[in-house]
């Protein structure tokens, strides 16, 4: 990805850049997911490392991500059904 | 080299490890994914969030070009439109769970293998240029000397049934037929052209001004039911279309400021039949191929979400509440200044741009959202041009629902005076359309909402490298996706209305 449509806000400060496209990110966890992902083949020793570490982190949040939304999904198919019940 | 082969060891290791995550760009592109089975699950859940609403669909009411009396609805209208919200909200965190990035890049871009077409190409074209050229011939004579009967008028036929319903089916469903039926194109090609170099900062806003033009005639002049206005309509474009394509070139007319084109463009970006450069390939349909940088101007944004506020701007004018609604307005702007006609066409006029900049406005803010709340780099910008594939998705489901009943009644009659044109009949058939087709097109408007749910989805995984903020980048945009939806089975389910003080 190129770097048009990328701004930095006037009132932050980036937490890093891409070394390898300059590329600014807010938090360093998703700066070390990018290079991960965009730039794989660059990679050293260290930085596979931080991004697999990154990655299993995200697997973690993910996960809980999944419980909520599923238990979204339950609430808004009972929520539907005891409505239909109630009015019709 | 005594190094290489240590080097080599090493790259193949590095790849081997890499694989196992199945991350990296290079096994997304090569990925050789079971698709068929996972497709099926896809379908399989959509068929099952559809079956929650079969029931619903079959007691509900529609909006109709024909104005029959309707069932009454059996539930109240709000438990309905809480469902078809529930439907959107529902297939939103369905896809949300989907997080394997390998799996979503592969359904996004799954394209199937390319057929050659070299053989047949060029004849077709040009039966497409012959059938279009001799279209709008007889459509601007017939206009004039035929009948200015509607359902017998070839004009009207062809320009309504056909341009504007049947086309857009065809391409957002099918291909983009367009660039060669295109009869302006065609004609071109004998005129001297390029004089003047398009100026670019225009982008694509000719072409937002000439659809927003387009659709305030359709409203505004007895189009569809006078030939001979339509006729004349069709002569003024076709001068316009000629004077401009001369002025300016062909290719940068028809690629920025002729809204026909552009809309056939915009449609045919999501169709699932795809001319590549050695021939046809299919693909999923929503999904924009990834070679093709459809959005790159907040003009071509504007044309989207001017796609789905001019057919809800439509369906509404033609209901009980829309009419009402209209008058309502112009009994309150009796000023005393402006006759009634007059001040008819201002309301109507009002409520076209007013209404747009609401949908304009709401799709803005969803991008302005989506990067404050992830706290992205990425510009609101540039998150409104990933996001904007997806609504052309939701306005292919909008079009579908408005216009399938229009072509099915009519097709009889375009058939019968395509096949003689010269000899129109007396009485020509039209059809009623069964009263199931009313579901269906709650089943059009919930579908494209749904593929354009996923094909944010898709998007969003593409645009950010987190994850978790590619999950709530779309929050913003499933809200005003909702609230589309919302409107949109609102207006289906209200009963029909000539829309008051037009010819």
């Amino acid at each position: 990805m190129t770097l048009d449509g990328i701004a930095v806000p006037e009132t932050e400060t980036p937490a890093g850049r891409c070394e390898y496209c300059d590329r600014p990110f807010p938090t360093a966890e998703r700066l070390t997911l990018h290079k991960g992902l965009e730039h794989a083949d660059e990679l050293d020793a260290s930085e596979q490392e931080a991004f697999e570490a990154a990655r299993a982190e995200e697997e973690t949040q993910l996960r809980d991500f999944r419980l909520n939304a599923i238990g979204a999904i339950i609430v808004l198919y009972f929520g539907l059904l005891f409505l239909y019940a109630i009015v019709t | 080299m005594p190094s290489s082969p240590e080097s080599e060891d090493a790259a193949t290791g590095g790849e081997k490890e890499s694989e196992e995550f199945s991350i990296r760009p290079a096994a997304l592109r090569t990925s050789s994914l079971n698709f068929p089975r996972s497709l099926l699950v896809h379908l399989l859940m959509l068929a099952g969030m559809l079956f929650l609403f079969a029931g619903l669909g079959a007691a509900s009411n529609g909006m109709t070009l024909s104005k029959q009396p309707r069932d009454p609805m059996s539930i109240p209208r709000w438990l309905y439109l809480a469902t078809g919200a529930g439907v959107i909200g529902a297939s939103a965190l369905l896809a949300s769970v989907v997080t394997d990035r390998e799996y979503i890049h592969g359904v996004h871009t799954w394209s199937g293998p390319e057929l050659s077409v070299d053989h047949w190409w060029r004849p077709l074209v040009w039966l497409g240029r012959g059938v279009g050229v001799i279209a709008l011939a007889l459509a601007v004579y017939l206009g004039f000397t035929g009948p200015q009967l509607p359902t017998a008028s070839f004009t009207i036929l062809v320009t309504f049934v056909v341009v504007r319903a049947g086309l857009p089916m065809v391409t957002y469903l099918g291909g983009n037929l367009w660039p060669a039926l295109n009869p302006w194109r065609t004609l071109l090609m004998w005129l001297p052209t390029g004089f003047i170099e398009y100026p670019r900062r225009f982008h694509r806003w000719p072409a937002v001004g000439g659809l927003l033009l387009l659709v305030w005639i359709e409203v505004i002049l007895p189009v569809s039911a006078l030939p001979r206005v339509l006729a004349s309509m069709i002569v003024i474009y076709t001068v316009l279309t000629l004077a401009g394509g001369m002025l300016f070139g062909p290719e940068a007319w028809f690629k920025n400021a002729d809204p026909l084109a552009v809309l056939f463009d915009f449609f045919g970006s999501i169709a699932p039949v795809q001319r590549r450069t050695d021939g046809l390939t299919i693909t999923l349909p929503g999904s924009i191929p990834p070679d093709r940088d459809v959005f790159t101007n907040t003009s071509d944004v504007a044309f989207v979400v001017f796609l789905i506020w001019e057919l809800t701007y439509s369906g509404f004018i033609t209901t009980e509440t829309g009419a009402g609604t209209i008058e309502a307005l112009v009994g309150m702007t009796d000023v005393g200044v402006l006759g009634l006609q007059a001040r008819a066409i201002v309301v109507y006029t009002g409520l076209l741009i007013a209404g747009f900049a609401v949908f304009f406005g709401a799709y803005w803010s969803a991008s302005l959202l989506s990067r404050r709340y992830t706290g992205t780099y990425v510009t609101a910008r540039q998150i409104a041009f990933r996001f904007a594939g997806p609504l052309l998705a939701i306005a292919a489901g909008y079009h579908l629902a408005h216009y399938v009943e229009l072509v099915v009644s009519l097709s009889p009659a375009l058939l019968m005076v395509a096949s003689a044109p010269l000899s129109p009949p007396a009485n020509p058939l039209t059809l009623a359309p069964p009263g199931w087709f009313d579901g269906l097109n709650i089943a059009f408007v919930l579908v494209g909402h749904v593929v354009g749910i996923w094909a944010a989805h898709a998007t969003a995984f593409e645009v950010f490298a987190s994850r978790l903020v590619a999950i709530r980048s779309q929050y913003p945009f499933i809200a005003v996706m909702i609230g589309y939806t919302v409107l949109s089975l609102w207006i289906l389910s209200l009963p029909g209305a000539t829309p008051p003080f037009l010819l």
